[in-house]
């Protein structure tokens, strides 16, 4: 979901990706299949949570 | 997907066309400028453009944040990253990027420590792996990659990362906006906004479009149904006399924004006086730098940064395509000299750069082919 492929580079562009949140680690950092996400900017996440993740972050809740 | 599968639909594609057909005057020409790279790659993936009549011609404006970065600032990245002990990191496209000396990917090949990243994240955790070698992260990106940046510097900070650094080349989507505006040899009718940039910093910067320059904006999302329904939306305040910021992407874009991330963004940076855009030169208060409270964290304070100003290569005209002057096919070297495998210019490198979407879409030709 996050790979440079042929298509292009989420985290180079300005757009963000649906992710599922898989696990919440202890220190804060939600998990997203392989991807580790920053979510302080959606507030409390929890697992089956979709969100809108861009760089690393989660910057919206998926609609 | 939800919300995926039905903004691809192309019995609706069509019915959307035509309605932009409807609303299109006859023998008027309209140029739509969408300030989004990401907007640019879909549609050129999707072909949004031929669904569209001959006489609406989408421009492609300064909305990739590589293609912006200007090559002086690579040359400095090159310069810090060839430094013994360092481990320089930057998202993949960055290091394809020209500067005036080669590309940090050339770098790496002279034996500097220079590594892809997928997010700041990463870059932190490979700090905190080696905590022998001092770690910088060449940030770029518009307000949607700035907060990923600023959150982890902030854990950096609470975590007491002693050897973890941000090179900042984050920049601001409103200033080049207005230059483009104020810029003489460019005629807009309307803009599509920036999706995710929006998400973060909600519709409201936007309205001294319609209040200063009489332009209407609509935000879109990045789905081709997205796109040509806020094509039409632009057209439709055209036609109704209308001038005003719309937001076609409700389902993601508060018209405030995120206020969690703008204060994230107001503790961690403060604006330079000044940045330089590649193609556009410096424009005031449009590049982000560390604020004095992470100052500790500031690359640009912890090496010596040469600074240098590098003039882009003659036979580039990415500055012309920037601003929308030209067409990517336009430039002399275009699909020649200058391609995705070796590009001149940094609007062929990322893929949400113009040229790049263009070339690999097989855009070679002025001609379109309007279904």
């Amino acid at each position: 979901m996050t790979d440079c492929g042929e298509d292009h580079c989420v985290t180079c562009s300005d757009e963000a990706v649906a992710m599922r949140v898989t696990e919440v680690r202890p220190d804060g950092i939600a998990v997203c299949g392989d991807a580790e996400v920053l979510t302080a900017l959606v507030g409390d996440v929890a697992p089956g949570d979709e969100l809108l993740v861009h760089a690393g972050a989660a910057i919206a809740r998926a609609p | 997907m939800k919300f995926v599968d039905e903004f691809r639909d192309a019995e609706l594609g069509r019915v959307l066309a035509n309605e932009i057909l409807a609303t299109v005057e006859p023998g008027r020409h309209y140029k739509v400028m969408e300030v989004c790279g990401g907007h640019t790659h879909t549609i050129y993936k999707y072909g949004v453009d031929d669904l569209l009549p001959a006489n609406v011609e989408l421009v492609h404006g300064p909305g990739c944040p590589v293609c912006v970065i200007p090559m002086g600032r690579v040359d400095d990245g090159i310069a810090v990253a060839h430094r013994a002990g360092v481990i320089f990191t930057c998202f993949g496209d960055m290091m394809r990027v020209p500067g005036g000396a080669g590309t940090l990917l050339d770098a790496k090949a002279e034996g500097a420590d220079v590594r892809m990243v997928y997010s700041p994240l990463d870059a932190l955790r490979i700090a905190r792996e080696n905590p022998e070698r001092e770690v910088i992260f060449f940030a770029v990106g518009f307000e949607t990659t700035a907060p990923s940046t600023a959150l982890t510097l902030m854990r950096a900070k609470a975590e007491r990362v002693p050897n973890f650094f941000v090179f900042c080349n984050h920049v601001t989507i409103v200033p080049p906006l207005r230059a483009l505006l104020e810029s003489p040899d460019l005629r807009l009718d309307g803009f599509i906004g920036p999706g995710h940039v929006s998400t973060v910093v909600g519709a409201r910067p936007f309205e001294f479009i319609p209040a200063d320059y009489g332009k209407p904006v609509v935000i879109s999302g990045f789905e081709p149904l997205d796109l040509l329904q806020s094509v039409h939306m632009v057209l439709r305040q055209l036609a109704d006399g209308r001038c005003e910021v719309e937001n076609q992407y409700k389902r993601v874009v508060p018209y405030d924004g995120n206020p969690q991330a703008l204060r994230v963004l107001a503790e961690v940076f403060e604006l330079r006086p000044h940045f330089e855009w590649r193609g556009l030169g410096f424009i005031s208060h449009s590049g982000l730098k560390l604020s004095a409270a992470y100052a500790d964290f500031d690359a640009e304070l912890r090496y010596e940064v040469p600074g240098v100003r590098v003039a882009d290569p003659k036979a580039c005209q990415c500055g012309e395509v920037l601003k929308g002057v030209i067409k990517p096919w336009e430039c002399k070297v275009f699909g020649t000299a200058c391609t995705p495998e070796r590009p001149i210019g940094t609007c062929m490198v990322s893929s949400e750069g113009a040229c790049a979407a263009y070339y690999n879409y097989g855009r070679f030709a002025r001609e379109r082919v309007v279904v």
